[in-house]
């Protein structure tokens, strides 16, 4: 399940589904989930994902030479999810292939394999408001964003659609990119909790046990993506799967 | 001129951005809103593309080819004669005065045919901003010219090879540029296309070309005209030149769109004329995208890069579903054969996207009687397309000639290395 409110920091990692190939990303999951993560992003492939920077960009293009797809990604998340009770699994993707499928089908579907949240990066909270009722009886969690320039009032209207937790852009951006943790974002935090009882998910930038240890306390859950990615493409699954256990580990215990 | 319910056209539109994009286009669409019901502001903006870009451009009655044709009387609405060649030099204009009314010091664009990279890279120097273009390194080799003269006027050219290396890649990369430079520069969207308010604000400059169009059909003709013919790539012209005619049911608003090669996936680029494009959301708006069942969207293809992009303006996407404008086709081979005739008729070197509209145009006319008329808006000009001309009609002497120019080249960058 989700994190409560203030609970240690923990991970939260990625799958691209197709990269580097299907059969594969059965191997990397098992992996993450053996490493302690307990946070899955399944990202379906997509041809043009605006939010995301080069590393996922690149996997997106490969994922969709090699079978990625929404329906694939159903498939590989009703393998997991049965076969990783203790890994919460979250849908991400760009709105097109899902409104494709028919977004009432996908939801329903994402629901009954098991998937507990949803990342849609270029789906306005304004568009996100009248499905919430579907959403919450199928106990499916809309993780909204956040973003540094994002007003007050705006923080409070997607705090108020958000389930499960919020996920906080660590800073303006594509993903892929360091980031600096210093006052300003301590005050950015500290603003969207006067508006949330939700865990927050810091994402874009989260690249190193450090930056991980600068999270600690501040956050619920990191969301180590990119570097996770680039781990699995340069020197394969099993070795990303060590290197992602290593960083768990130096992770300093803490609650917020 | 059309104006959005919240910005959508039908079910077409709206404004599909990651967050971080929200408060630049709400600060944009603010801004807008407030301007465009301002006769002031219409009138410093005409003002400004008289002083700069010449205009109005003319509209010139092709009295020989309409003979040669034998149909209706042809009119094309000159905007090749624009400052830098194309109508994209409109938007551009009226995109700069918002820029220094915000005070933004970078401007972004991204660029197929080349034609709107160059217009921002032209208001980049005049007003001294920071300019950086997103091209497909694809459309880079195709439209070399205006490459040339984006880094001369001193704007950075930057190459993108992700995807099919076209527009589309070019939209997505200076999406990714502005998210994370969004509250010092400003997004100079080049077509009719991408989140609100961009679709209406763009067709809302470009209606310059139409209401002038008005005017000087109801001068030279004497009353409006009976078809009016534009090519559509993202849109932006053909809604310029259609835009203050969409009450006026008499005209007819045909808009041709590139035929490519076949109609088979990946060799065209029609997305209203023939059930080709489906309903899809990306790339910040909902419209007509060639895409496969699992919504990705699918590769295009033109002989005129300006043509060759997946998604349509959903103005447009609107307009052609409630039957209020007429889409058509040209292929790669009735667009050459439209470009010389023009060409050798007229004397007139339009550009290879305008000369969609011609073969539509010409097609139509053919068919219609010599009491009737038909304005094309000739979009812009064909100098840029001189390599790719030069490839559908092969000389040796062209040929020679490169290969002289290009020792030459080579030979001088030697020297400057020696120095
Ligand atoms: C001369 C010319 N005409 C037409 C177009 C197509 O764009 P739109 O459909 O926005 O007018 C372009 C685009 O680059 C162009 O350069």
């Amino acid at each position: 399940m989700f994190p409560a409110q203030h609970e240690n920091l923990q991970i939260m990692s990625h799958a691209v589904v197709g990269f580097p190939s299907l059969e594969e990303n059965e191997k990397a999951i098992a992996g993450l989930a053996e490493a302690g993560v307990r946070l899955i992003e399944l990202q379906v492939p997509f041809s043009d994902p605006v939010a995301d920077g080069h590393t996922l960009v690149n996997a997106c293009y490969e994922a969709l030479k090699h079978g990625g797809s929404v329906r694939a990604t159903l498939d590989l998340a009703q393998k997991v999810c049965a076969r990783h009770p203790e890994v919460t699994f979250v849908l991400m993707s760009y709105l097109n292939p899902l409104y494709r499928y028919g977004l009432e089908e996908l939801f329903e579907k994402a629901a009954a394999v098991g998937i507990k949240g949803m990342i849609i990066p270029d789906w306005p909270v304004e568009e996100i408001e009248p499905w919430l009722p579907k959403l919450d009886a199928l106990g499916l969690a809309p993780i909204l964003m956040v973003t540094p320039n994002t007003a007050p009032e705006r923080v409070e209207k997607i705090a108020h659609a958000s389930r499960g937790m919020i996920y906080v852009v660590s800073r303006l951006g594509v993903t892929g990119h360091e980031t600096q943790w210093g006052e300003k974002f301590r005050k950015y935090i500290a603003e969207i909790r006067k508006h949330t009882d939700l865990p927050l998910a810091v994402g874009f930038g989260v690249r190193t046990a450090d930056d991980l240890n600068a999270l600690t306390g501040k956050a619920e859950v990191a969301a180590f993506c990119s570097q996770y990615i680039e781990w699995q493409r340069d020197e394969g699954s099993e070795v990303a799967a060590e290197k992602m256990k290593k960083v768990i580990s130096e992770i300093d215990t803490a609650t917020t | 001129m059309i104006r959005s319910d919240n910005g959508y056209f039908g079910e077409f539109g709206g404004r599909f951005v990651p967050e971080i994009l929200l408060p630049a286009l709400t600060q944009l669409e603010d801004m807008f809103f407030a301007l465009r019901d301002d006769p002031d502001f219409w009138q410093e903006y005409v003002t400004l593309c008289q002083e700069f870009s010449g205009r109005p451009t003319p509209l010139t009655p092709l009295r020989r080819l309409s003979k040669q044709l034998g149909g209706a009387q042809i009119w094309l609405k000159r905007e090749d004669l624009n400052h830098s060649g194309a109508h994209k030099v409109n938007n551009v204009l009226g995109q700069g005065l918002l820029v220094q009314r915000m005070g933004k010091q970078r401007v972004i664009a991204e660029t197929g045919a080349g034609q709107h990279g160059l217009a921002s890279a032209i208001m980049a120097a005049r007003l001294g901003l920071d300019c950086t273009i997103y091209m497909g390194a694809e459309d880079i080799e195709r439209q070399y010219s205006n490459v040339f003269w984006m880094r001369q006027l001193g704007s950075k050219v930057q190459p993108v090879s992700t995807g099919a290396q076209t527009l589309k890649e070019a939209l997505d990369e200076a999406l990714r540029d502005w998210a994370a430079s969004v509250e010092t520069t400003h997004y100079v969207l080049g077509t009719a296309c991408g989140p609100a308010p961009f679709p209406e604000m763009v067709s809302w400059f470009q209606g310059v070309i139409s209401k002038e169009i008005r005017e000087q059909a109801m001068r030279q003709i004497g009353r409006l005209p009976d078809e009016i013919v534009a090519c559509v790539g993202g849109g932006s012209n053909a809604m310029g030149a259609f835009g203050d005619f969409l009450d006026d049911p008499e005209v007819a608003l045909v808009g041709v769109e590139a035929g490519g090669i076949s109609f088979e996936d990946g060799q065209h680029s029609v997305r209203l004329s023939h059930d080709t494009g489906e309903t899809g959301i990306a790339q910040g708006y909902k419209t007509l995208f060639l895409q496969n069942d699992d919504g990705q969207l699918g590769d295009t293809h033109s002989i005129a890069a300006g043509l060759d992009y997946v998604g349509v303006s959903p103005i447009l996407a609107y307009l052609s579903q409630q039957g209020r404008i007429i889409p058509e086709s040209a292929t790669d081979d009735e667009v050459t054969e439209a470009f010389s005739l023009l060409m050798k008729t007229e004397g007139i070197i339009p550009a290879l996207e305008s000369s969609h509209g011609l073969a539509g145009g010409f097609k139509r006319a053919r068919e219609m009687s010599p009491d009737q008329h038909v304005v094309i808006n000739l979009s812009g000009r064909g100098d840029k397309d001189i390599f790719n001309i030069a490839r559908a009609f092969p000389q040796k002497e062209w040929t020679e000639f490169l290969q002289r120019e290009a020792a030459r080249s080579t030979e001088l960058l030697a020297q400057k290395r020696g120095h």
